[in-house]
């Protein structure tokens, strides 16, 4: 016999009751899950949106220049020993590749329309092995060899090609300014639109080969290495060792993560998170006072036998802990319940492949997808723990205060 | 039943009272009792006379206003509650009116119960919870619940729970009062066997008359006061 055993048997007395409570824990249990299983689907899409969406998982850039604000960077590229850097970088282990890039802006025109634009220099063979993700909507990408002079060419964001009434094979002018600040326009062929999930950026983005960029620049420097890696697990290990490789370079370099980089996947990680808890609190009100009143008619409808296991010399300790085990057995089986069939659920509607309607700003539609974390079931788990705990609280004082004559003639 | 020795309850001017609505009832008005180890000690009475006060205050179970009580020598008032909880749970056993055994627990378990709590080891504990079960004649009802058991069998049970610790006392209030007169009697044999085998002191709380009849000491009590005290010589 122990005291857990009594708890249990307990609850077996009203069965219609302790089933309703079970529903109850376990509902809100299932809810929780499937919210931090879709927040956390949220979160990896976006996060390797983002990384293979063209930031890379991690940045080598000139010191001065990454750890400014990034209204204080240098519009001009001024990282001029970056291929013996990339040399040293690509030898690390686990990385794909390590990308030169240039950051552009200035105009481009067809016509009588001139569109302001900011843009990059990119090597499409590096950001082929890094598997960065191109949204190709119509013609072909960038060639991965670098084009002769005269040759250059271009792909447009959905919505610039629009606003410039530009298609494949068109032919537009880019103009941009150059390291002594002279106006420099090249003409460029466009091969291809492409659409970065975004639709205001699709507005005004463009992207060429790096050698291409440079050109139109007069510069043999990039702006930054892009670093793709493997594992996005790894992304501080691996910042780690790539700081350790470049340190003692002719120029000071430094290295940022790509979640440093991308301040909206912060802020839809706040927001998200805050979402989640506002939820969890929402479920943890509601069982919390659900299961406190039912504990509480469990007391009320037992005072004559505590009064009993009082006068039979059990400590009110001893008849607390009942009570809280009561309410933990409940927690423990509920959440339990509902971690399975929460499960459950994730599961199909994973298999079902739902579609959902595009985000704000997004330019098309994602998946209803569900990632389950084992932690995500400790954590309900564990919170429906605290809230049965808490929700015996108040049972807990009422059979503590009993007067053990007054309980025994309890009717 | 066996020859009362050393003194084990000394009551000396217990007043008890309850708020009733807006009226004062005073259930002990100055009582004094003395009870010997080994006596078994029969406290009548009619309703509303004082017993389950009295049984109240000698059993822990509560505090007298005025007066105090001295169990085996030691003073109850200068008891804290755990003090009390351990007197309750090693040195007096309780039989109530209604058996009030644990619903959720076998017969068995019942009677094991005050033993689990006091920490007694397993084997020792499933040893005696036998002996006891035997002994109110339930050797072969061990497994059932209360609600399996007959009136007079869940009274044994109890019985048996209220022995298996080997208390000093046992406070019997109204035991027979829910069962029929057949089975009460038993009950009564039960208890007196026990008294003579065991040398058990017993306090049994009763307003019927044929157990009165066999007390070899009555207590009688009216309206909160003692007002006889009358020990009977062995038949």
């Amino acid at each position: 016999m122990t005291f857990a055993q009594i708890a249990l048997r307990n609850l077996a007395r009203n069965r219609r009751r302790t089933a309703l409570s079970l529903l109850l824990i376990g509902a809100g249990s299932v809810a929780l899950l499937l919210t931090a299983g879709f927040i956390r689907y949220s979160f990896n899409g976006l996060r390797e949106a983002i990384v293979h969406g063209g930031l890379g998982h991690l940045e080598v850039a000139p010191a001065q220049d990454l750890q400014a604000s990034p209204l204080e960077r240098s519009t001009f590229p001024s990282f001029a020993e970056w291929e013996q850097t990339r040399a040293q970088i690509e030898s690390v282990p686990h990385v794909l590749a390590a990308e030169g890039a240039i950051r552009l802006t200035g105009l481009v025109s067809r016509g009588d329309r001139t569109v302001a634009v900011m843009g990059l220099g990119v090597e499409p063979a590096r950001e082929r092995r890094m598997a960065f993700e191109v949204k190709l909507r119509a013609g072909s990408y960038l060639p991965e060899t670098a084009p002769a002079e005269g040759e250059d060419v271009v792909v447009l964001g959905l919505g610039l090609a629009r606003a410039l009434g530009a298609q494949p094979g068109d032919l537009v002018t880019f103009t941009a300014l150059t390291a002594d600040s002279t106006l420099n326009a090249y003409d460029m062929t466009v091969v291809g639109l492409i659409s970065t999930g975004v639709q205001d950026l699709d507005a005004r983005f463009l992207k060429t080969h790096l050698t291409s960029a440079q050109r139109l620049l007069g510069t043999g420097s990039v702006s930054s290495l892009l670093i793709g890696l493997d594992d996005t697990a790894r992304t501080q290990e691996l910042a780690a060792l790539v700081r350790a490789r470049i340190a003692g370079g002719g120029q000071a370099l430094a290295v940022a993560d790509w979640e440093s980089r991308a301040t909206f996947y912060g802020q839809v990680k706040a927001l998200y998170s805050g979402i989640f808890w506002f939820l969890g609190g929402i479920v943890f009100v509601l069982v919390c006072l659900a299961t406190s009143n039912t504990l509480l008619m469990t007391i009320l409808e037992r005072v004559r036998e505590i009064g009993t296991l009082l006068a039979l010399g059990t400590s009110r300790g001893q008849v607390a802990a009942i009570v809280i085990l009561e309410a933990l057995w409940l927690g423990l089986i509920g959440a339990v319940l509902g971690d399975v069939v929460g499960f459950g659920l994730a599961s199909a509607i994973n298999a079902a492949h739902v579609k959902m309607p595009p985000p704000p700003g997004a330019a098309s539609g994602i998946d209803l997808g569900l990632v389950l974390a084992p932690s995500d079931f400790v954590l309900v788990g564990g919170l429906m723990l605290v809230v049965l705990s808490l929700a015996a609280a108040l049972p807990v004082l009422r059979a503590l205060r009993l007067r053990i004559v007054e309980a025994l003639g309890h009717v | 039943m066996t020859a009362p020795s050393h003194p084990l309850f000394q009551a000396e001017a217990l007043r008890k009272s309850y708020q009733l609505g807006a009226a004062r009832i005073e259930a002990l008005r100055g009582v004094d009792l003395v009870v010997r180890r080994g006596e078994f000690v029969v406290v009548a009475g009619p309703s509303g006379s004082g017993k389950t006060t009295l049984f109240n205050l000698l059993g822990c179970l509560d505090e007298p206003e005025a007066g105090r009580v001295v169990l085996d020598g030691v003073d109850l008032a200068s008891s804290s509650q755990a003090d009390k909880t351990l007197i309750r749970r090693r040195k007096l056993g309780f039989v109530f009116q209604s058996f009030n055994l644990i619903p959720v627990l076998s017969a068995y378990e019942n009677v094991e119960y005050p033993l689990w709590i006091d920490g007694v080891a397993a084997g020792e504990r499933r040893r005696r919870t036998r002996e006891a079960l035997a002994s109110v004649g339930l050797g072969d009802r061990m497994k059932h619940r209360p609600d399996q058991l007959s009136g007079g069998e869940r009274q044994r049970v109890s019985l048996a729970r209220a022995l298996v610790h080997d208390p000093l006392v046992i406070l019997a209030d109204e035991p027979t009062a829910n069962l029929d007169s057949k089975t009460g009697a038993a009950i009564v044999d039960l208890l007196a066997r026990m008294n003579a085998e065991r040398g058990t002191t017993f306090l049994f709380a009763t307003h019927d008359p044929s157990i009165i009849e066999r007390a070899p000491r009555t207590v009688r009590l009216r309206d909160g006061e003692v007002i006889s005290d009358q020990t009977r010589g062995p038949r």
